[in-house]
């Protein structure tokens, strides 16, 4: 048989190594942050990694270099539901909003505000955030550095995010589908509702995915807004109603000239990834059905 | 007795004429054909017909387009209502991600219809209208993309049935199919026009022959002749009409 007609040209067999390989490489670069973060943060934190270190407050001295990080786990927490208490409801709107207006003039101003929000520094966001929420003086509410004061700024964090994903998400769905229930003689509200939002939520589960991701992490805004909390508060507001961040005790633990408390930081970073981790699966799981229909399109 | 009536009826996407004084009547209980090259302007046409083209940006008309008199680009009909009165069958199969049960019952949940009973009548009745109830009445809560692709197309004939439309578009609907489930979408058609008027746009000129009582012919977004199947097909007065359904072009 013609070889030329039965295999490959050398050219092109290289050219499929050389890319192949290029993939692989490329892939492993990606990864190699999140391989080294885990690595290190489990190699040094992993001597008081245990289930006291868990559910236990900060104590001794400097606080944090006896008991553990329940101060931190619970707050995060407190945090991300308060801002997502927020920013959910307003960006999936906003993002509807979009969708429904498409390229009136309106929607236009709306996306570029929302853009123009995802390019402001989070330390930005702290200053308008003490300035609205927590400061006794100007335009305040009175807060004080308060969970509710912090939880809400990261709230507006993640509006555009959700905003601008849920767009996108609706945006997916096949305009077939869409057609298909204006042909039945269903409204704009009743299509959205009832045949682009379900196709759509896997889509708008990863918006509020990437929203949560990126408010766990933050610290800056709270520096304003909430600081931090060695105990558990029993107010959301006022002068009692700051709680521990996971992000800010690392930042706090790293700064003590202490090697414990470098330890401890480390183990913390460990289960803000973990916490990562879990919600990740957790939206994933609650958007299931919506990404089999996805696929099925 | 014509159901839906259209009057110098002119169709624009921006600045280009899409449609160009087309004037023809749309008769009940009998099946139009619309015919023509791709880019002819019947697909256009077919969807003015229920306000399909509003969605569409910088699409205007002119003109008048009539169900039972009441022009339908006029305030005294709202699109969502026309579009109850008037339904749709798409190209390609698009049933909706949920159950072959809701997928019919969908256009009556939207107005509200609550009474399981009522949902339950109605759906079998429309499966039945659409030749699909006794391969699906087993298996109502299974999900629509279990079905084939003919059965997939008779459901949204069955989902367009439940609302009760007067009239019905088809936009091409067996393109996507094989040749037996194009067959029972054709007898269907046949069993359909006893009670509704049908307007079906097609490609294939055999099918326009087989199954349509009237049959017009667009070219270049004008309407070049319509008239009985059986004359255009056998003697039509148009030389541009001989020359498409003879396949000299197209």
């Amino acid at each position: 048989m013609d070889r030329s007609r039965s295999s490959l040209s050398f050219a092109r067999q290289f050219r499929n190594t050389v890319l192949g390989s290029l993939t692989f490489l490329f892939f492993g670069v990606a990864v190699a942050p999140l391989l080294l973060i885990v690595y290190v943060a489990w190699d040094s934190g992993k001597s008081v990694l245990d289930w006291s270190f868990l559910t236990t407050l900060p104590t001794g001295f400097p606080v944090g270099s006896e008991g553990g990080i329940l101060n931190g786990i619970v707050g995060s927490l407190i945090l991300v539901f308060l801002a997502s208490a927020l920013s959910v409801p307003v960006g999936v709107w906003a993002g509807m909003y979009l969708w429904q207006e498409g390229k009136s003039p309106v929607a236009h101003l709306v996306r570029l505000l929302s853009d123009l929000l995802l390019g402001v520094p989070s330390v930005v966001w702290g200053i308008v955030g003490f300035y609205v929420f927590s400061t006794s003086t100007g335009y305040g509410l009175h807060w004080g550095f308060s969970a509710l004061a912090g939880g809400l700024t990261l709230g507006f964090i993640m509006i555009p995010i959700v905003t601008r994903v849920t767009e996108q998400a609706l945006r997916e769905v096949p305009l077939s589908y869409i057609e298909g229930a204006f042909a039945l003689g269903a409204s704009r509200w009743q299509t959205l509702r009832g045949v682009a939002l379900p196709g759509a939520m896997a889509g708008i589960g990863t918006g509020i995915l990437l929203g949560v991701l990126n408010v766990l992490g933050q610290t800056a805004p709270l520096v304003f807004t909430n600081y931090y909390n060695t105990g558990i508060p029993n107010s959301l507001v006022g002068s009692q109603g700051a709680v521990g961040d996971l992000a800010m005790q690392i930042f706090i633990y790293v700064h003590e000239p202490s090697k414990a408390m470098h330890v401890k930081a480390m183990a913390a970073a460990l289960v803000l990834l973990m916490i990562v981790l879990v919600i990740d699966l957790g939206i994933r799981l609650l958007t299931w059905g919506s990404r089999k229909i996805a696929s099925r399109v | 007795m014509a159901r839906m009536s259209v009057s110098r009826f002119y169709a624009y996407y921006g600045e280009n004429a899409a449609l160009r004084d087309i004037s023809l009547e749309i008769p009940d209980r009998q099946v139009l054909a619309l015919i023509g090259p791709s880019g002819c302007g019947k697909t256009t046409f077919l969807r003015s017909l229920n306000r399909m083209n509003d969605f569409v940006k910088e699409f205007s008309i002119e003109g008048h387009v009539t169900l039972d008199g009441v022009d339908i680009y006029s305030s005294e009909m709202h699109p969502v209502m026309l579009r109850r009165r008037v339904g749709m069958v798409f190209q390609k199969p698009n049933p909706f991600h949920k159950s072959i049960f809701e997928n019919v019952a969908y256009g009556l949940r939207i107005q509200g219809v609550r009474s399981r009973t009522i949902l339950s009548d109605m759906v079998e009745k429309s499966l039945r209208a659409a030749a699909l109830w006794d391969e699906v009445k087993e298996r109502l809560d299974s999900s629509a993309f279990s079905l084939s692709g003919g059965q997939q197309q008779r459901l949204c004939i069955a989902r367009a049935l439940a609302v009760e439309p007067e009239v019905i578009l088809l936009d091409e609907p067996a393109s996507a199919l094989d040749p037996i489930s194009t067959s029972r979408i054709e007898e269907l058609i046949q069993d359909l026009k006893t009670q509704y008027a049908i307007v079906i746009v097609t490609h294939n000129m055999q099918q326009a022959a087989r199954i349509s009582d009237q049959t017009a012919f667009f070219l270049s977004g004008e309407l070049v002749e319509m008239g009985e199947t059986s004359r255009i097909f056998t003697n039509p007065s148009d030389p541009k009409t001989e020359d498409y359904i003879t396949g000299r072009f197209g």
